[in-house]
């Protein structure tokens, strides 16, 4: 495994795949009832399970507490998918137990004790959810998790309640969103209890088209029901995606994709909304076949963050960041 | 702003759309928003939901009943208000309440996913296959958790025995 945004996506439509599992603790609170004192015993529980469980799994995994991590670190964490933007608006008394390669995270003290995350390139739910599985079954052999027998896992927010799971696709769908039918998919798919969203989940809105697809039912439903219906959805999505691809001017297509990569190689001053929306045309020109060169997208993306820029190169202002990305991309491209 | 649809709630979702060519900006509260087909579950939340069927008697109907979660201390009003629960306790403590919600959201009230194994398989045996057992039982002997092993082991054996007679 790798950092989804650094693996050659191999073209496709799915940019990664995301499993999330709520878990928490019998016999506390739920966090935002929970005291100072609380958050700190809740930590070290959790940090004691994975340290003392000994698995050769458990020693890819290393404990990470937030307060340690400096602001844009947070933040390009954020960037990277590795938390959540929820769990970064506040450190205090949170911490994280992260994999080498970030593919592995768990949250501690996010809106539920627990949050377990996998998340990976292109369309691997069943393989996310199986390391999910794996790390869920080696803390519960050493926690206490609430657990009803008729409501399943018990979370913070009743919508949770039941597997704890979402599963969610990121999708690159520029055409689709050109032609305006991101409203109805909205729809069609709302209605069979699942939701499309902005890049960064609840509330975002979406960023050099990519969407994000996840299921909102979590009790009545298994983990791999859940999962296959994604992944029927996310398939549809797709030939619904392509179809639409194949309709477009050759021509035109050509201009777009490589007007955005000479603008992208040569620019000198480079928001990062510029940023996305180029990236997004050069993406498609690149899954068309039309641009040729050996260039990956989404690490550019990713890597173009204001605070993964930050966190590199310190703080700058937003002009400075502007003049950075643009360096940092033509680096990268020529 | 306010919701276009209701007229009280604040909008919060803002919906784009094109209608013969012309774009049209429509603002909704979350909750007319997910009743127009917009929105998901999640952004209404089961606050928006809660607040909508009680309206404004929820804060005198739980005083009255003084309900509280014998462990965390939260009233159903504070649920209603907050779209959380105080803990796994007041699952039980408002599960009346909670589940015609629950069925609104989820469609069912009913888990049907993993059971941790503290809460033993044994109980439903009926519903594994043995495929099922014998998948998890050379799980269980992969990490030497050879005292469970041994249950599912006599499992499949009873199983089989079974089906054979
Ligand atoms: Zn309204
Ligand atoms: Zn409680």
């Amino acid at each position: 495994m790798g950092r989804w945004y650094k693996e050659n996506s191999n073209n496709s439509i799915v940019v990664s795949s995301r499993i999330r599992l709520a878990r928490n603790l019998s016999g506390m609170p739920f966090p935002s009832r929970m005291n100072d004192e609380q958050r700190e015993k809740l930590k070290q529980t959790v940090k004691s399970a994975i340290e003392e469980s000994n698995t050769p799994f458990a020693k890819l995994l290393k404990y990470i507490d937030m307060s340690s991590v400096p602001e844009n670190e947070v933040m390009a964490m954020v960037e990277r998918h590795v938390i959540s933007p929820e769990f970064a608006k506040s450190v205090k008394n949170r911490a994280i137990i992260l994999s080498d390669d970030e593919s592995i995270s768990i949250m501690i003290g996010e809106e539920d004790h627990i949050r377990i995350q996998v998340i990976l390139q292109g369309l691997q739910l069943e393989k996310a959810y199986d390391i999910a599985e794996r790390i869920d079954s080696l803390l519960y052999e050493r926690l206490h998790f609430a657990f009803d027998s008729q409501l399943g896992f018990l979370t913070e927010c009743p919508t949770n309640l039941g597997t704890g799971l979402r599963a969610s696709v990121m999708l690159h769908l520029p055409v689709c969103e050109a032609q305006g039918e991101i409203q109805s998919l909205s729809e069609t798919v709302g209605k069979i209890g699942f939701t499309v969203r902005g890049m960064y989940g609840e509330g975002s809105k979406s960023e050099a088209s990519l969407y994000q697809v996840s299921n909102q039912i979590t009790l009545g439903l298994s983990e791999n029901n859940a999962i296959r219906n994604l992944e029927i959805i996310t398939n549809q999505i797709i030939e619904k995606e392509m179809k639409l691809r194949e309709e477009l001017d050759t021509l035109k297509l050509e201009d777009l994709s490589y007007r955005a990569l000479g603008t992208l190689k040569y620019a000198r001053i480079m928001s990062s909304k510029e940023m996305m929306n180029l990236i997004s045309k050069i993406k498609l020109g690149l899954d068309m076949g039309i641009i040729k060169e050996e260039i990956n997208p989404i690490e550019l993306l990713v890597e173009s963050g204001p605070f993964m820029l930050m966190s590199k190169k310190g703080e700058m202002t937003a002009k400075e960041r502007d003049i950075e990305r643009a360096t940092e991309l033509r680096k990268k491209m020529t | 702003m306010k919701c276009e649809k209701c007229g009280k709630n604040t909008a919060t979702t803002h919906i784009k759309s094109i209608v013969n060519g012309v774009a049209k900006e429509i603002n909704l509260c979350s909750l007319c928003a997910a009743n127009e087909g917009y929105g998901n579950i999640s952004n209404v939340g089961l606050a928006g939901m809660l607040a909508s069927m009680f309206g404004e008697s929820l804060q005198s109907v739980n005083e009255n009943i003084g309900v509280k979660c014998s462990v965390c201390g939260a009233t159903f009003s504070n649920v209603a208000k907050t779209g959380k629960v105080g803990c796994a306790e007041c699952y039980n403590t408002f599960k009346n309440e909670l589940l015609p919600y629950l069925k609104r959201v989820h469609g069912s009230t009913v888990h049907a996913g993993k059971v941790p194994n503290s809460a033993p398989l044994i109980v439903k045996p009926i519903q594994k296959t043995v495929d099922d057992l014998r998948t998890q039982l050379n799980r269980l002997i992969s990490e030497e958790k050879y005292e469970q092993a041994a249950v599912i082991r006599d499992e499949i054996k009873r199983m089989e025995e079974n089906s054979n007679g």
